[in-house]
């Protein structure tokens, strides 16, 4: 009982922002203290005036809308292609001998690797991009569906099979919503992908979006607008990742990790 | 009473099933040479020492099963699940993304009916097993006898002539069983559906079935057989006090106290 009260305040929605605000602090007693240079650690005032300076222009709004579009992109090809492709992993013993190899294989390369790769087939821009996230997005994907499919209870199978379900319908019927907690799973991995392969291929195969936004400014020395920049994608991250978990919730009510009504 | 005319032809006939599980050291003979013929009807019961094949028996007869021999329904031998054989497995196997309506729904809708009448079977179906005001619920906010009631409306809904039940009771405290077992027999007499049920309550089976079939632990055979013939239409409890209840139940429990005896001691003479 004690302990709950002494974390209660910790838990409460102001609570959470408690150590935020100790972070800011922190970092603008570092610079006001002068014990990092200034040049490379710019205060929190100033990067909150470059952040309504860049929110005043237009520059960071069409740019974070390129990148979020090339994640975005990614992401969907890659989730739906992943989907099916996790399907007939589980669903066909002759399609997951050819790809349980290459998908184990390729799982913990860093996808970044290959950017370079793609550079050299598709050169500077949106392709290389949309190709770095969809890879990065695919993975995560496959497996989750794999394993979320390959997990359904004979029981529920059976059943379907008792009231007249086809094989083809039982794949959406039966072994997809089964495998949804899992997808969503991968997918809530495969958003957080997006945004690190879009923005670090953007630094260096892109002439615009977000991630070449903040490289430039690192280039030219304007730190506190690099940091600006970093603050909005932080921002417009975290909304993202927001905004599924409220799908994932509203779809899984049925799931037993939903809360109870 | 159903009473067995020789010539008709069984609902469903069990013809010389055998079933080998492939194991890791040795093959698992689940069932051997099983002979069984159910008339149209009839209410069967299976019973015997756990893990002696019973619920074997009730997959390969619901066509989920590959075995040797063959099964056959109205003279026909199936090949795979069919629409003609309901079955209520021991875990309900509700589909835990639908609500109670659409689980109730699942399988009516390859059928030949509307979407009104859908509706409206579904809907009788929820007030016979007593869950209005729980329609759109999940499978998870539901306790273990509201799911199997919607297991069993579920398998209702599409009328099928046969019923396979596997331990449908098994999970459930002893009230809600009673009452269960007592909607069963009520829903049996009403339609007087061709019923194969497996279960390890003996009591349960006298008081539901019109045949006891006991089995041998592995591998299953029937290895003895009992008719039931008494009055369903009286209450349980005149019907469980009586002498002629008691007689079969003791006669039934003692065959099923021999084979759980005899695996034990295989068990032993094995090690």
């Amino acid at each position: 009982m004690r302990e709950t009260d002494r974390f209660s305040l910790l838990w409460s929605p102001v609570g959470r922002i408690i150590p935020l605000i100790m972070l800011g602090l922190l970092w603008q007693a570092t610079s006001s203290l002068r014990l990092v240079d200034p040049a490379f650690l710019p205060s929190p005032a100033r990067v909150g005036y470059a952040i309504s300076d860049l929110l005043a222009g237009s520059e960071i709004r069409d740019n974070l809308f390129i990148t979020l579009w090339r994640a975005g992109l990614g992401l969907a090809l890659g989730s739906i292609a992943g989907v099916w492709l996790g399907l007939m992993m589980a669903r066909s013993p002759v399609f997951r001998a050819y790809a349980a190899p290459i998908v184990g294989g390729t799982y913990s390369l860093p996808k970044s690797a290959l950017i370079p790769l793609f550079i050299l087939w598709f050169g500077i821009g949106t392709t290389t991009t949309v190709c770095a996230v969809f890879l990065a997005c695919l993975l995560p994907m496959v497996v989750n569906t794999a394993q979320g499919v390959a997990s359904t209870p004979r029981v529920l199978v059976w059943s379907a099979e008792a009231f007249g379900t086809r094989p083809r319908a039982m794949l959406w019927r039966v072994y997809l919503p089964h495998a949804l907690p899992d997808i969503f799973s991968g997918l809530r991995v495969a958003l957080g992908f997006s945004f690190v392969l879009a923005i670090s291929s953007e630094m260096i195969a892109s002439t615009n979006g977000i991630g070449k936004l903040i490289f430039m400014y690192g280039e030219n020395g304007a730190y506190d607008y690099m940091f600006a920049a970093i603050a909005c994608v932080i921002v417009v991250a975290f909304l993202a990742d927001r905004l599924l978990l409220a799908f994932t919730e509203k779809s899984l009510r049925w799931h037993e990790s939903a809360r109870v009504r | 009473m159903t009473s067995e005319v020789p010539s008709e032809i069984p609902k469903v006939d069990i013809k010389g099933v055998s079933k080998t599980y492939p194991g890791d050291r040795q093959a698992v003979q689940a069932l051997q040479a099983i002979d069984l013929s159910i008339a149209p009807g009839e209410f069967v019961s299976i019973v015997g020492p756990s893990g002696c094949g019973k619920s074997t028996l009730l997959y390969v007869v619901g066509g989920f099963l590959d075995a040797a021999g063959e099964v056959l329904v109205d003279g026909k031998a199936i090949v795979g699940p069919g629409t003609d054989r309901g079955v209520v497995f021991q875990e309900y196997a509700l589909f835990p993304w639908l609500s109670v309506r659409n689980n109730i729904l699942y399988g009516l809708e390859r059928g030949p009916l509307s979407a009104e009448e859908r509706a409206r079977v579904a809907d009788r179906l929820i007030g016979v097993i007593g869950l209005k005001g729980f329609e759109d619920r999940y499978p998870r906010e539901l306790s273990g006898g509201m799911k199997q009631r919607v297991a069993i409306a579920r398998t209702l809904a599409c009328d099928p002539a046969i019923l396979l039940l596997d331990e449908p009771f098994g999970a459930l405290d002893a009230q809600t069983r009673e009452v269960m077992q007592d909607e069963l027999l009520r829903i049996w007499l009403e339609t007087r559906k061709t019923v194969l049920m497996i279960t390890h309550d003996v009591s349960e089976a006298v008081y539901l079935s019109n045949r006891i079939c006991v089995m041998s632990a592995r591998p299953g055979k029937i290895v003895e057989e009992f008719k039931i013939d008494l009055d369903r239409t009286i209450p349980r409890e005149q019907l469980f006090t009586s002498d002629a209840f008691n007689k079969a139940r003791n006669e039934v429990w003692i065959s099923v106290r021999r084979q759980a005896l005899a695996a034990e001691q295989a068990a032993h003479a094995g090690n």
